[in-house]
């Protein structure tokens, strides 16, 4: 029974490598951290969990991923940066004027600033950037919709950069942020590129670009690494050097936190979250959300041209259905369940982190969570249901069963879709989940071959990147390239008020544009907030402070942070002598660990050998 | 050779008086003994499930316990984040990992002796290609060929039945065919060719009965690593996040944080479930190979 035997030993090997594999990770992880703090002991590293979403791409140009984001707000500049309060403030522009017909918009720059490779920066710079997103399709594909209005842009000398707009554009200083806004790069660098700019990767290290921080080393889904810049404008790093590391589980990196070899983490989940409160080494954070998690759904996907494509379900087309599945939707057990009560009950399409464009429906406008009404709502409408339960839509006569993808990975989208599922089977509408990985569900997603998606967006103070990704432009084009469509929604009233809302420059006035805008998204049902979720933010207390930025509210909430930017730029960090002590007592608990998994190791290879001998007497 | 008595008794004497002598022997090993009873109370668990664990308490927008606690009077192995009981979780994911494992076995078991009786049996080019088809899949991994199957033929409890019996099928093969290279050499199968027998009913009526009991150790074996991967392809999420399952518990408990918040109430119960019941296939799996194989008996 030779074959039987090699099978079972290979089981009981993958059922130790299971047990394990947390262990080995983190000793793994240990291992690099501990050789560098050796060799340069004066030198600090800040050590933080590189966004879940990963990086897509390097090329700032195509990058769509939180993790690629935080990465572009430390190497490259933008001429604007955000203070705490959200409001631009001075980057590589040291002031900015607008003409009196509000159409252009001149900035002075600030003279000296150089490359991180040592060539100056120049206006011409920041209108090279610029002009390209506007002229190339490609190089619009990230973030095109924040330059659609862009007339010109022009560098008449080094320190000067004209922006004409087609309209008066309220928010031209919100254009170039750091993380959410156009990072500028260097000229000289992606003149050459700009070609073939779809084959860019951009991984020829350190990239030249400007910025807190220089990118030194980069492995996909391992790590960042970048040095501080110590001449940087807007103050020095605390840190000597940082490195972003990729978890491939928040659990694995908890562990990393615990035991000191990361300082910081932003975005743990509701669980861990409550878990962690209690350790006192830490210290934990909530700041308002600043993104929704919602289900979007394929009313008939089509491009530009009104070309059907994809495979999703005929009936979504039908906002009577639509509706249906919003009032069978119940967020506030959504809210209470899938994230413990951390976060807000989701209704406009902006997130409450930014209050100014906050928006919910008015009363008696809202959708409640009313399973007979949703039954009522389609038998009225003729969906009936068939001898399995399921409803039948009576124009295509498909049975009412539809995809539902969510992300793998996602212990949110996974709790979400369970109770969808519940939901939705009550009034007739069968799901059947789909795991996806994020680059097959949003690849599926352009294709238009889904029916309905999870998803989740945040965005920084200026709406008008997350509102433009439901506007009619960012439909693909009848070949499926250049959209960057979210839902495949397509509304000319909305349109319109996005151009308007571009051009208002009255605050109010403008927070009421996007109000009805997010109205016109409510009432059309494509895309379901469920919630806001709060961004939980747990860091070490012993080897970094500063990190955390702005004053909490009544409730103990942060504003939300610009993490990526000013948070790591004003760490710095703690008293070494603390750090030294408590990673101590920490690796005390993880011997503790370590023996009992020797332990259990032992116990099961001898459990193992005993019976192996055992037959091996039996044969004899 | 003592096989040759135990094989050519067999037809001989009633099928009944085999089975007799089959549980005698059988009841004299403790540990199959053990291994049989875990078996017999989760599978008498899994079918009575429907009848005390209703949609109340499964299904999660109907659920009202408390959220991801500890062990609490009412819910003896504690919750999970939606306030479902763990106990009844682990019972009703008996359900679907045994059946997933033992249909993969099934499918396993068919496949594997067709392919290994026809190797062992015509062993001109058809045997030879058999063997090389059988190569191919055992040189393939079968984890990462187990994983990319489930994502081609979708998800939920088919596909990954379908993973398991085409990485599994080939140690059945390869056994089923040494068995009857072996069964072929005897004489009485001579006798039969004499006879007049043909190819179909030498392999059914003659070498079949006398490679079964081999197949049958071999299928207890195949069932315990087939309920492993299950499970590890659920955690590894390739089953149907709403469906309960050993490895979807798992894997839910993972990404829902219950590591870091020490809820070993969500994350040992599946585990220590899949534990047994692998333990009691192994023990069966083990005691019966020890009856039936005849080198294996000591001090008859």
């Amino acid at each position: 029974m030779g074959t039987g035997n090699s099978r079972r030993g290979l089981a009981a090997l993958a059922v130790c490598a299971l047990s394990l594999s947390p262990v080995a990770g983190a000793a793994a992880f240990a291992a690099p951290a501990a050789a560098s703090a050796a060799s340069a002991p004066q030198e600090t590293t800040l050590r933080v969990k590189m966004s879940g979403s990963g990086v897509d791409t390097l090329n700032p140009f195509l990058a769509f991923f939180d993790g690629a984001y935080d990465i572009f707000a430390g190497i490259y500049p933008t001429l604007n940066s955000l203070d705490e309060y959200g409001k631009p403030g001075p980057y590589l522009a040291e002031s900015w004027t607008q003409s009196e017909d509000k159409l252009t918009w001149t900035f002075t720059l600030r003279d000296g600033l150089k490359w991180s490779d040592g060539t100056p920066i120049t206006a011409d710079d920041a209108a090279w950037t610029l002009n390209l997103i506007m002229t190339d399709a490609v190089a619009g594909t990230a973030n095109g919709s924040l330059v659609s209005n862009f007339e010109s842009v022009s560098a008449p000398d080094p320190t000067t950069l004209v922006v004409t707009t087609k309209e008066p554009q309220a928010n031209v200083t919100y254009v170039s942020i750091p993380r959410s806004g156009i990072p500028i790069v260097p000229k000289h660098i992606w003149e050459s590129r700009a070609k073939d700019l779809k084959d860019v990767k951009n991984d020829t290290f350190p990239i030249v670009g400007h910025g807190p921080w220089t990118l030194t080393d980069y492995k996909p889904e391992q790590y960042a690494k970048f040095d501080a810049n110590k001449d940087f404008i807007l103050g020095k790093p605390g840190f000597d050097h940082m490195i972003q590391q990729s978890f491939k589980s928040v659990d694995a990196a908890v562990a990393a936190l615990r035991s000191g070899q990361l300082d910081y983490i932003n975005g743990v989940n509701a669980t861990q979250f409550t878990a962690l409160q209690a350790d006192k080494s830490l210290l934990t954070v909530q700041e308002v959300g600043n993104g929704w998690t919602g289900l979007e759904i394929n009313h008939n996907a089509r491009t530009r041209t009104g070309k059907k494509i994809g495979t999703g379900h005929p009936a979504l087309g039908d906002p009577v259905l639509r509706h249906a599945i919003a009032l069978a939707t119940d967020r506030k057990t959504l809210v209470d369940k899938v994230i413990n009560g951390l976060g807000v009950v989701g209704s406009g399409y902006l997130p409450p982190a930014w209050p100014q464009w906050s928006w919910k429906p008015a009363a008696g406008e809202e959708t409640p969570f009313d399973l007979a009404q949703a039954n009522k709502v389609l038998d009225d409408a003729g969906y009936t249901k068939g001898a399995d339960g399921v409803r039948v839509d009576p124009k295509s006569g498909k049975p009412l069963e539809l995809r539902l993808g969510i992300h793998s990975d996602d212990a949110i989208d996974a709790g979400i879709s369970n109770y969808l599922k519940g939901w939705l089977e009550t009034v007739g509408i069968k799901l059947e989940i789909q795991t996806l990985s994020m680059s097959a569900l949003n690849s599926d997603l352009a294709k238009g071959d889904w029916d309905l998606l999870m998803d989740g967006w945040t965005t920084g103070p200026d709406p008008t990147f997350l509102l433009g990704i439901q506007t009619c432009a960012a439909l693909p084009k009848d070949d499926g390239t250049a959209g960057n469509t979210d839902s495949f929604f397509c509304d000319k009233a909305y349109d319109e008020l996005f151009t308007k809302q571009l051009t208002t420059f009255d605050q109010d006035e403008r927070a009421k544009l996007v109000g009805e805008m997010q109205s016109i998204l409510y009432k059309a049902d494509v895309n379901q907030m469920h919630f806001y979720a709060n961004t939980l933010d747990v860091a070490r207390t012993d080897t970094v402070t500063g990190l955390i930025t702005g004053k909490p509210d009544a409730q103990g909430m942060y504003p939300a942070q610009s993490y990526s930017f000013w948070g790591y730029l004003k760490a710095t960090p703690a008293t070494a002598k603390t750090a030294a002590t408590s990673a101590k007592e920490e690796g005390g608990g993880s011997l503790v660990w370590i023996g009992g998994a020797v332990l259990l190791l032992a116990l099961v290879g001898g459990v193992i050998v005993l019976k192996r001998r055992s037959g091996a007497d039996d044969r004899e | 050779m003592t096989a040759a008595t135990y094989t050519s008794a067999a037809p001989k004497a009633p099928r009944r008086h085999a089975f007799s002598r089959f549980c005698r022997a059988y009841a004299k090993r403790p540990a199959g003994l053990a291994g049989l009873g875990l078996l017999i109370a989760f599978g008498a668990l899994a079918l009575a499930a429907p009848l005390f664990i209703g949609d109340d308490q499964l299904n999660v927008i109907k659920v009202d316990g408390p959220q991801l606690s500890p062990p609490v009077d009412g819910y003896p192995l504690g919750t999970d984040q939606a306030g479902r009981s763990i106990l009844l979780l682990v019972i009703w994911g008996a359900r679907e990992s045994l059946s997933i494992g033992l249909i993969a076995t099934a499918l396993t078991v068919v496949l594997g002796s067709a392919v290994g009786l026809l190797a062992g049996h015509y062993q001109g080019w058809v045997g030879k290609i058999l063997m090389h088809v059988t190569d191919w899949f055992i040189a393939l991994p079968s984890l990462p060929l187990a994983i990319s199957l489930s994502a081609v033929l979708g998800q939920g409890a088919a596909s990954i039945t379908i993973a398991i019996a085409v990485t599994s099928w080939t140690a059945t093969a390869r056994l089923v065919r040494a068995q009857t290279l072996a069964v072929e050499a005897r004489p009485f199968i001579e006798r039969a060719k004499v006879l007049g027998a043909g190819n179909t009913q030498i392999m059914i009526r003659h070498v079949l009965p006398n490679v079964m009991p081999l197949i049958l150790v071999s299928s207890t074996l195949t069932v315990a690593s087939a309920i492993l991967s299950e499970a590890t392809l659920t955690f590894l999420g390739l089953g149907d996040p709403t469906s309960v399952t050993w490895g979807s518990m798992l894997e839910a408990a993972f990404l829902g944080g219950a590591v870091t918040a020490g809820a070993w109430w969500y994350l040992m119960p599946p585990g220590i479930a899949i534990l047994i019941v692998v333990l009691g296939f192994t023990l069966v799996g083990r005691a019966v190979e020890h009856v039936l194989n005849p080198r294996m008996v000591v001090g008859r």
